[in-house]
C-alpha cells in the first residue's frame, strides 16, 4: 500500500478533527460532527467548494472600500489596520473551507509586506490575486504573482530595467518561488533578472488615482538572448521587443523552470510542512513527495488535486502524525475562537466591536511573532521555510504569551464593542454525552479538545485534580443535577461554569493544546 | 513599598490600627518627629506575608474545636463518632474548648499565643453545595450575589493596579501571590485575570529549582507530536512567570527545622517558608488539603479519635506547627500569619455511615506570631441548632477584613470596597481589653445604662483619639457611629446594639482606657 493511496473509510471523530485542524484554522465541536462518517474524499470536496468572494475592507472613516479611494495619506495606517483586521475577520468567520488556510500559505509563500509596500490598496489587490489562484494553476499564479504590483515593489522587479538590471526578483523567484536554492546558477539569476526587464507598477500611494495597475515598459526591456546555465539545459530565451516581449519571455521563463523536476518537489514539500509534518524523511521525500510531485507535473500545475490526493492520502491519516504540527499563533489564537463559534462582527454595521476584537487577535498573533502581511523577512515564516523548524513557534517568551491568551479567553475580560468574549462552557460541556458524568465529560472533551490522545492518568488527573478538585466524583454529578434542575438560577450556574473554567483553563495550558 | 503602605503596617504593629476622623494624627506630631523615623525604620520589615490554607470538603468543626462546656449534648448529638471528653486536648485559660486529640501541634501553638480561633464562621442564607460555597468564600460575595472576582484579587488589584499586565517592574518583581498547585483559585480572580501565579507542584517547583523531582512524567509517545510536546513541557518549566526570581529566592532560602514526609499540605509549606526566607516579596501563599468531604467513616467504628478525619486533622496540625517553628528558627516569624478556611462546616448531628453531612458554620484558626486575641466568639450552643447546622456567629468577611486591615495594612475604604460593604473588624491582631480598668476619673461616660446616645468626656482627649471599640462579650467590634463633640467629647450612637455589657476600649495619646457599658432597652 503506496503513502499516496487513498483512504477510504468514513473518518471517525478523530480523523474528522485532524483533517479539519489541517486544512482549516480549527474546527468547531459541530464541524467535527458533521464530517465524521463522511469519507476523505467527500469530505475533501466539501472542504474545496469554492466560497463566495468576500467584500472588499473598508475605509473605517466613510465605510467605503478604499481599493475604490485614491490613497489618503491620513487614512495609510487605519487602511493597513483594515486589511489585516478584514483578513483575520475572514479565517475567523469562514466554514469548513480550505481557502483561507491555502491563502495564508500562499502569502506566506509570495511573500510582500506593509512593512515594504505601505499601501492597502496594494496589498489587498495581491491578496484578491493569491485567493484566485490559491487552489488553481500554479504556472498563471507564478506569472501573475511577478507581475502583481505589489510584488514588483516589494521585491524591487520596478526597479528591473535594461542596463541596469535588479535581480532581487529574479533570484527570489528561483531560491523562493519555484525551484529552491542549489537548483540554478548566479548566472541564472542574470538571466532571468534581464527576462523580466520593464515590468513597473502604477498608481502606488497615488493621492489622485484610484487605479492600480502593472505596465510593460518596452524601451526598458533587454531585447538581446538569455542563455542559461546546464541546470535549465542551456536553455535559451530568444530577445524579443515590443509590447508583447514582457509577456512571451516571462511565460518562457516560468515554463523552463516548472520543467524542472526539482521544482514540483519543491512546492509539493512545502505544502507537506504546511499540512503535514515538518520532518521529510528519505522515505516519505521517495514515496510521497516524490509521487505528488509527479501528479503536479503531469497534471500541468493544477493545485486542487495534488491538494486533494495530500488530504485524503493513507499517509495524512496515519494516526502517528497527529499532533505533528506545532500550532502557529493562527492555529492558536483564530482556531480557539473557531472552536467556541465566536464570529468576527460585520465591519460596516458594528464597527467598532469588529475593530476591537480584530485588534485584539491581531495583538496576540504579533507578540506569538506571526504577523500576517508582514513576515520578518522574504523566507516567510520559518516553520514552513526550513524542515524540523516548528519548535521555533515556542520559546518560554511565547509559550507565557499563549497562556496569556487563553487565560484571557478563559477569564472573559476581553471586551469588543458592546460584546465580551466568552466561551460557553455549559453548552460545550452539553454537547457531551454525560455531562453529569465526569469520566465521561473529561474523556469526550479530550478527544475533541487535543489532536493525541491523553493518557487514562491525564484524564483521571484532570477530573480528580483540576475539575473537581480534592472532591470525590460523585459530588460533580450532585452538582450538575442540581444545576440542571434549576438552569435559570445564576448561583447554581456558576457553580458548575467555574469548574469548567478551570478545567479549561487548564486545558488550554497543557503542551497537548499547542498541537495540532 | 509607599509611605502608605509602610504606615499602615507600622501602625498595625503599634496596635493603632483604627483612627477616628483623622484625630489620632496629632499624635504623631509632625512628620519628623523620632516617632515617625521610628515607623520610617520598621517600613522593610514589616512587609506581612498571609499564607491561606484552604481545607477542600467541608471540614468538621465540630470535632475540631471541642465544645468541653457542653459534652453531653455533642455526645448525644453524635454518639457514633463523639470524641471521649478525656482525649480532648485541653487549652491553657480556656477551659469551655478543646482540641481533636490528633492536634498537639495546634495545641502547643495556641497555648503559645500563636493560634486564634474564631468559632462559628460561615455567613447568612449558607450554601449546601460544594462549587458554590466555595465560590462564595473565594469571591467574598453574598449567598445570593454572584461575582467572578476573588476578594484576594480585588486587593491585590486595587494595591498594584493593573497586574499582572506590566509587571514585573523593578520594584515590583515578584508575583504578588503564589498557589501551590495546578490552577490558581478563584480567591484571586482579578479583574484582568488571575494575580497568582501557580506552581505547579512540590515534584514540577522541584524541577523549577533544579532539584530532582520525586515522580517522573510518563515519557510522550516517539511521535512527531510527543517530540514537540516534550519539548513544550520543557519550556513550560522555564516560561512560569518570575521563574528566575522564584529560583533565585528557592536557592537562597532554608527551611531550617525538618519536616514530616508523607505530609502533603507541610511539603507545600516547606516551599512556603523556604520562598519567604529567601526573600521572596511575595504578599499571599495559597495551600491546600483536600479530603474533608467525610460523609461516611469519618473515624474509625472502634476508636472515634482515629479515622480519616483524625488523619486530615493531624496533617493540618502538624503541619502549621512544623511551619511555625521554621519560621521562628528562620526568624520570619514576625511577618507571616496563617488562616485555615474550609467552604463550609457539617452538621452537628452524626449520620449513620460514622461520617457527617454538609452544614453551615464552623469554626477557623488564624495562626502566627501576630494574633492578639486567641478565642474570637464562643463555643457554638448546641441547644440552639437550625436543622441541626450550627448557627453563625462572625461572618467570614469580618475574617477577612481583620487580614486586610489589620495584618497586610490595607485602608479602610479600600478594605470595603473589596468586600463590597464595611464588615466589623474581628479584633484577631488586636489587644483585646477583657479585664476592665476604672476609667481614670479625668473621662467620663454617661448616661451608663445607656439606651440611644453616649457621651465620652474628659480632658485626656485633647491628646487625641484613637482605636476606640466597643467589644460585645464574645470579642466582637461592634461597629457604632462616632461624633467628635468637641476636642475633649465624643459621642457614640448605641441604637443599634443589643441590650447586654459592652467594653469600651480607646486610646488617647499613649494612655489606654477602658469601662464596662450597660445597653438596656
Amino acid at each position: 500500500m503506496a503513502l499516496t493511496d487513498p483512504y477510504r473509510k468514513p473518518l471517525t471523530g478523530q480523523q474528522a478533527a485532524h483533517l479539519l485542524r489541517r486544512a482549516t484554522f480549527g474546527p468547531s465541536p459541530a464541524q467535527i460532527r458533521q464530517f465524521t462518517g463522511l469519507t476523505p474524499q467527500a469530505a475533501v470536496t466539501t472542504l474545496l467548494t469554492t466560497p463566495a468572494t468576500p467584500t472588499p475592507p473598508v475605509d473605517p472613516a466613510t465605510l467605503k472600500p478604499f481599493n475604490t479611494l485614491a490613497f489618503d495619506t491620513v487614512q495609510a495606517t487605519a487602511w493597513q489596520n483594515a486589511t489585516k483586521y478584514w483578513w483575520l475577520g475572514l479565517m475567523v468567520n469562514e466554514g469548513p473551507s480550505l481557502r483561507e488556510k491555502m491563502v495564508v500559505f500562499w502569502q506566506n509563500h509570495f511573500v510582500s509586506t506593509f512593512g515594504v509596500v505601505a499601501d492597502a490598496r496594494y496589498m489587498y489587490r495581491q491578496n484578491t490575486v493569491l485567493r484566485s489562484h490559491a487552489v488553481g494553476n500554479f504556472r498563471a499564479f507564478v506569472i501573475d504573482m511577478t507581475k502583481d504590483p505589489a510584488m514588483l515593489r516589494y521585491l524591487n522587479g520596478n526597479q528591473n530595467v535594461v542596463g541596469k538590471p535588479n535581480e532581487n526578483y529574479a533570484r527570489e523567484l528561483q531560491e523562493l518561488f519555484t525551484i529552491g536554492v542549489g537548483n540554478y546558477t548566479e548566472d541564472d539569476v542574470k538571466a532571468a533578472a534581464r527576462v523580466l526587464t520593464g515590468w513597473t507598477d502604477v498608481g502606488y500611494r497615488s493621492t489622485t488615482s484610484v487605479d492600480i495597475s502593472t505596465t510593460f515598459r518596452s524601451a526598458q526591456h533587454d531585447g538581446t538572448d538569455k542563455v542559461f546555465s546546464a541546470a535549465y539545459q542551456n536553455k535559451v530565451i530568444k530577445g524579443r521587443t515590443g509590447t508583447t516581449a514582457g509577456d512571451t519571455e516571462l511565460g518562457e521563463l516560468v515554463d523552463m523552470i516548472l520543467a524542472q523536476p526539482e521544482a514540483s518537489r519543491f512546492i509539493v514539500r512545502k505544502l507537506y510542512r504546511w499540512f503535514i509534518n515538518s520532518t521529510i524523511t528519505a522515505d516519505i521525500e521517495q514515496n510521497f513527495i516524490e509521487p505528488l510531485a509527479l501528479q503536479f507535473r503531469q497534471g500541468g500545475f493544477e493545485i486542487k488535486p495534488v491538494v486533494t490526493t495530500m488530504l485524503t492520502s493513507q499517509h495524512f491519516f496515519d494516526d502517528a502524525l497527529r499532533g505533528a504540527i506545532v500550532k502557529s499563533p493562527l492555529e492558536l489564537n483564530v482556531g480557539t475562537l473557531r472552536y467556541f463559534g465566536i464570529k468576527a462582527p460585520d465591519a460596516v454595521t458594528n464597527q467598532s466591536g469588529f475593530a476591537q476584537l480584530m485588534a485584539f487577535v491581531q495583538a496576540r498573533n504579533v507578540e506569538q511573532q506571526q504577523n500576517i502581511m508582514d513576515q520578518p523577512t522574504v523566507f516567510g515564516w520559518r516553520p514552513y521555510y526550513d524542515t524540523g523548524f516548528y519548535d521555533l513557534w515556542i520559546n518560554s517568551t511565547t509559550l507565557a504569551l499563549r497562556g496569556y491568551f487563553t487565560d484571557q479567553l478563559t477569564a472573559g475580560t476581553v471586551k469588543y464593542g458592546v460584546d465580551k468574549l466568552v466561551l460557553d462552557l455549559i453548552a460545550l460541556a452539553k454537547l457531551t454525552s454525560d455531562p453529569s458524568d465526569p469520566v465521561k465529560l473529561i474523556d469526550e472533551w479530550s478527544a475533541l479538545f487535543f489532536a493525541v490522545d491523553m493518557t487514562q492518568s491525564q484524564r483521571d488527573f484532570l477530573i480528580d485534580n483540576v475539575l473537581i478538585s480534592g472532591l470525590p466524583r460523585y459530588e460533580w454529578n450532585l452538582e450538575w443535577q442540581t444545576y440542571m434542575s434549576d438552569p435559570t438560577n445564576k448561583n447554581k450556574q456558576m457553580a458548575v461554569n467555574t469548574k469548567l473554567n478551570t478545567t479549561l483553563q487548564y486545558m488550554f495550558r497543557l503542551a497537548e493544546y499547542q498541537v495540532c | 513599598m509607599d509611605r502608605r503602605h509602610f504606615l499602615q503596617h507600622a501602625s498595625a504593629s503599634l496596635l493603632l490600627p483604627v483612627f477616628i476622623d483623622g484625630f489620632g494624627a496629632k499624635a504623631f506630631g509632625s512628620p519628623n518627629s523620632a516617632f515617625m523615623q521610628t515607623l520610617l525604620q520598621l517600613a522593610t520589615a514589616t512587609d506581612r506575608v498571609l499564607v491561606m490554607i484552604q481545607l477542600n470538603g467541608g471540614n468538621d468543626g465540630l470535632n475540631m474545636v471541642v465544645p468541653l462546656d457542653q459534652m453531653s449534648k455533642y455526645t448525644a448529638l453524635r454518639t457514633n463518632i463523639a470524641l471521649p471528653e478525656a482525649k480532648v486536648l485541653k487549652l491553657t485559660g480556656n477551659l469551655q474548648t478543646g482540641l481533636h486529640p490528633s492536634m498537639t501541634g495546634l495545641q502547643s501553638l495556641y497555648n503559645e499565643g500563636k493560634v486564634s480561633i474564631v468559632h462559628s464562621v460561615s455567613y447568612p442564607t449558607p450554601n449546601f453545595s460544594h462549587f458554590r460555597a466555595s465560590d462564595i468564600w473565594f469571591t467574598g460575595a453574598d449567598s445570593s450575589q454572584v461575582l467572578t472576582t476573588g476578594w484576594a484579587g480585588r486587593y491585590l488589584d486595587a494595591e498594584w493596579p493593573g497586574y499582572p499586565t506590566g509587571y514585573p517592574t523593578k520594584d515590583v518583581p515578584d508575583p504578588l501571590a503564589i498557589q501551590i498547585g495546578y490552577i490558581t483559585s478563584t480567591a484571586f480572580a482579578g479583574p484582568g485575570g488571575p494575580m497568582a501565579v501557580a506552581i505547579p507542584n512540590p515534584d514540577t517547583f522541584a524541577q523549577l529549582v533544579g532539584d530532582k523531582p520525586a515522580i517522573d512524567l510518563a515519557p510522550p509517545p516517539n511521535t512527531p507530536a510527543g517530540q514537540h510536546i516534550t519539548y513544550i513541557r520543557q519550556q513550560q518549566l522555564s516560561s512560569v512567570a518570575y521563574a528566575s526570581q522564584i529560583k533565585a529566592a528557592a536557592a537562597k532560602g532554608k527551611n531550617l527545622v525538618t519536616y514530616p514526609t508523607g505530609n502533603g499540605l507541610a511539603d507545600q509549606l516547606k516551599i512556603v517558608s523556604r520562598l519567604i526566607h529567601g526573600g521572596l516579596q511575595t504578599r499571599v501563599y495559597y495551600v491546600t488539603i483536600g479530603g474533608f468531604d467525610t460523609h461516611a467513616s469519618q473515624t474509625s467504628t472502634t476508636d472515634t479519635t482515629t479515622g480519616a478525619h483524625a488523619t486530615l486533622l493531624k496533617t493540618l496540625s502538624d503541619a502549621i506547627k512544623v511551619f511555625q517553628d521554621d519560621l521562628r528558627v528562620q526568624g520570619t516569624e514576625d511577618r507571616v500569619a496563617g488562616m485555615t478556611f474550609s467552604e463550609f462546616g457539617r452538621r452537628a448531628i452524626s449520620n449513620a455511615s460514622y461520617g457527617t453531612d454538609h452544614g453551615v458554620a464552623a469554626p477557623l484558626f488564624v495562626f502566627g506570631k501576630g494574633v492578639k486575641t486567641t478565642v474570637i466568639g464562643k463555643n457554638p450552643n448546641l441547644s440552639d441548632l437550625d436543622n441541626n447546622n450550627i448557627k453563625m456567629q462572625t461572618d467570614f468577611r469580618q475574617v477577612y477584613a481583620a487580614l486586610l486591615t489589620d495584618w497586610l495594612g490595607a485602608g479602610k475604604p479600600e478594605v470595603t470596597s473589596v468586600l463590597q460593604k464595611s464588615f466589623d473588624i474581628v479584633p484577631i491582631f488586636q489587644q483585646l481589653i477583657t479585664a476592665t480598668e476604672p476609667l481614670a476619673s479625668a473621662l467620663r461616660l454617661y448616661p451608663n445604662p445607656a439606651s440611644d446616645r453616649v457621651t465620652l468626656e474628659g480632658d485626656v482627649l485633647l491628646a487625641g483619639v484613637s482605636n476606640l471599640q466597643v467589644v460585645d462579650p464574645s470579642g466582637r467590634v461592634m461597629g457604632v457611629p462616632i461624633n467628635r463633640l468637641s476636642d475633649r467629647a465624643l459621642a457614640m450612637d448605641v441604637q443599634s446594639l443589643a441590650a447586654g455589657t459592652y467594653v469600651v476600649a480607646l486610646q488617647a495619646g499613649d494612655q489606654r482606657f477602658s469601662t464596662r457599658m450597660l445597653v438596656a432597652r
